[in-house]
């Protein structure tokens, strides 16, 4: 089996690997990786603002987002895909390419996680940076973001790492509105083939596996560095002139 | 310079503040002493309104400072009273140098190379010049303060506020912030600081107020509150507080 999966790997690689790209749409690990990347990387901004909104005095902000966030964390994600799939043409008059249908979602999707991580970061650190803020005159804007949000977001890099990597396996649920990635391309290549599925999935849950496991890693790696730049260095160097 | 009057505060039905009246001259040092809890630093947190007040009236320069008034206005005259927190509350992602600079640079838009040089030389008043690029952490506790002191005159307040600056010091370093707090009041700025330091109470202060409770038991000069406390509770607190 072991065998016969390689053969499959080295027959198919580019098609795994980007899919039909360049006579088709960009397709396989590369596809999946965009689509992680920008559902991530939009996702990351707005989730800033939802979780300044959270923490807002203001009930006007602050409702919806927690609505938001609890409507998106207590549903499902593949409802959430039927949903886009089915509402953004309506709403826009035009179709939809399922790549974008798919982004929207993750956007959507990982960014009530996200606002999530960034607001127990924001919680986590001690009261006396926020009064130490005010008490130089900083606005709460500017405080926010010269001293709260740096913080946060540096102590929170390894969960918005994991985030990612969570991102990257929910990408395969794009395969139900066809969208060409990873999952689609193997399941192409399964159809093809037709009897060999144990080798086609094996092949897709070890590059799954190679990749997040990679991330995951080094998640580990910035969370111990996180720590320590946190607690300060071991020894401290230099007695100080003084 | 700093003036309370009939200043009330509850925390529900506990009364933190009872009934304060009295004034900081300009120029003068006030040190507030107290046992713990009798409300030293929620008084010297609602003169910059980091707490709020439920009746009366502070003044700090003429200015009402529990008075509705904008957020920018509020910003500005919190810009105007330094003040130095008893755990340091440094920025722990920025160098001394540029915790230093933040402030003038974007509350009073003074440019950065300007800034910078100011800084530079607060660093150099406070002995900390040649160690502007350490982060917080690779500081000791006693460095720590004195770039927090250099961070609060960076924004050249006529008055400053210290809550126990040296409280969460190890005893070796009490003297070198004690000793840029003492500079600062040689050259006349107006401060209250809330310390159980007699020592230097003695030297610097021109009054000492005794707080128990949420009142301001007793007021005097350091010679005469420490020499020959009136109050019952002001001749317990120094027993106790000699007998540590
Ligand atoms: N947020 C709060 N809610 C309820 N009670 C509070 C709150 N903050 C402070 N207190 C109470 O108010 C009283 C005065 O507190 P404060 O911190 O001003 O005392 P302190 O004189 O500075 O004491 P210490 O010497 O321990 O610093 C204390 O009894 C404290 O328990
Ligand atoms: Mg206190």
């Amino acid at each position: 089996m072991l065998a016969s999966a390689l053969a499959i790997a080295r027959d198919n690689w580019l098609l795994l690997l980007v899919g039909q790209y360049p006579n088709g749409p960009l397709g396989g690990i590369a596809a999946t990786l965009m689509l992680s990347v920008l559902g991530i990387g939009l996702a990351f901004p707005l989730s800033v603002l939802v979780a300044l909104a959270r923490i807002s005095r203001w009930r006007a902000l602050r409702a919806p987002a927690t609505a938001l966030v609890y409507l998106v964390r207590g549903v499902p994600l593949l409802m959430i895909i039927f949903w886009v799939y089915f509402l953004f043409p309506l709403l826009l008059g035009t179709e939809v390419p399922g790549f974008t249908t798919m982004v929207c979602t993750l956007v959507l999707y990982e960014s009530a996680f996200l606002s999530e991580v960034v607001r127990a970061g924001i919680e986590a650190l001690p009261a006396g940076q926020m009064d130490a803020a005010r008490a130089l005159g900083h606005s709460y804007p500017q405080a926010m973001r010269f001293i709260i949000l740096p913080q946060a977001i540096y102590n929170m890099a390894p969960s918005i790492l994991s985030q990612f990597v969570s991102t990257i396996k929910d990408t395969t649920l794009g395969y139900v509105i066809n969208v060409p990635e990873l999952t689609f391309a193997a399941s192409q290549i399964n159809n093809r083939l037709l009897t060999k599925p144990f080798e086609v999935f094996l092949i897709l849950a070890l590059t799954y596996y190679v990749v997040c496991f990679s991330l995951t890693q080094l998640a580990t790696w910035l969370e111990r560095r996180v720590a320590r730049r946190r607690a300060g260095p071991a020894l401290v160097v230099v007695a100080a002139p003084s | 310079m700093i003036e309370f009057r009939a200043v009330n505060k509850m925390y529900g039905d506990y009364q933190v503040l009872a009934d304060i009246n009295e004034s900081v001259g300009r120029g003068e040092v006030v040190v507030v002493c107290g046992p713990s809890g009798s409300g030293k630093s929620t008084l010297i947190r609602t003169v910059n309104r980091l707490e709020e007040i439920h009746s009366g009236d502070i003044l700090f320069d003429g200015q009402n400072v529990h008075a509705r008034m904008r957020g920018t206005q509020l910003n500005h005259l919190r810009s105007r009273i330094g003040f130095v927190f008893q755990s340091f509350n440094l920025f722990p992602h920025l160098s001394a140098l540029d915790n230093v600079i933040l402030s003038p640079h974007r509350v009073n838009r003074v440019g950065r190379a300007e800034a910078r040089d100011r800084a530079m030389s607060l660093l150099e008043r406070v002995g900390l010049a040649a160690r502007a690029h350490a982060y917080p952490t690779q500081l000791s506790g006693g460095q720590q303060q004195r770039v927090a002191i250099a961070r609060a005159l960076a924004m050249e307040p006529p008055a400053m506020l210290f809550d126990e600056p040296t409280s969460a010091l190890d005893p070796e370093m009490v003297g070198e912030v004690l000793a840029v707090i003492r500079g600062l009041a040689n050259d006349g700025m107006t401060m209250m600081c809330v310390t159980h330091e007699m020592s230097f109470a003695r030297d610097v202060a021109d009054r000492v107020w005794f707080m128990d409770a949420g009142r301001i038991l007793e007021t005097g000069t350091p010679a005469a509150f420490f020499g020959a406390p009136q109050h019952p509770r002001a001749q317990r607190f120094l027993s106790d507080l000699r007998s540590r």
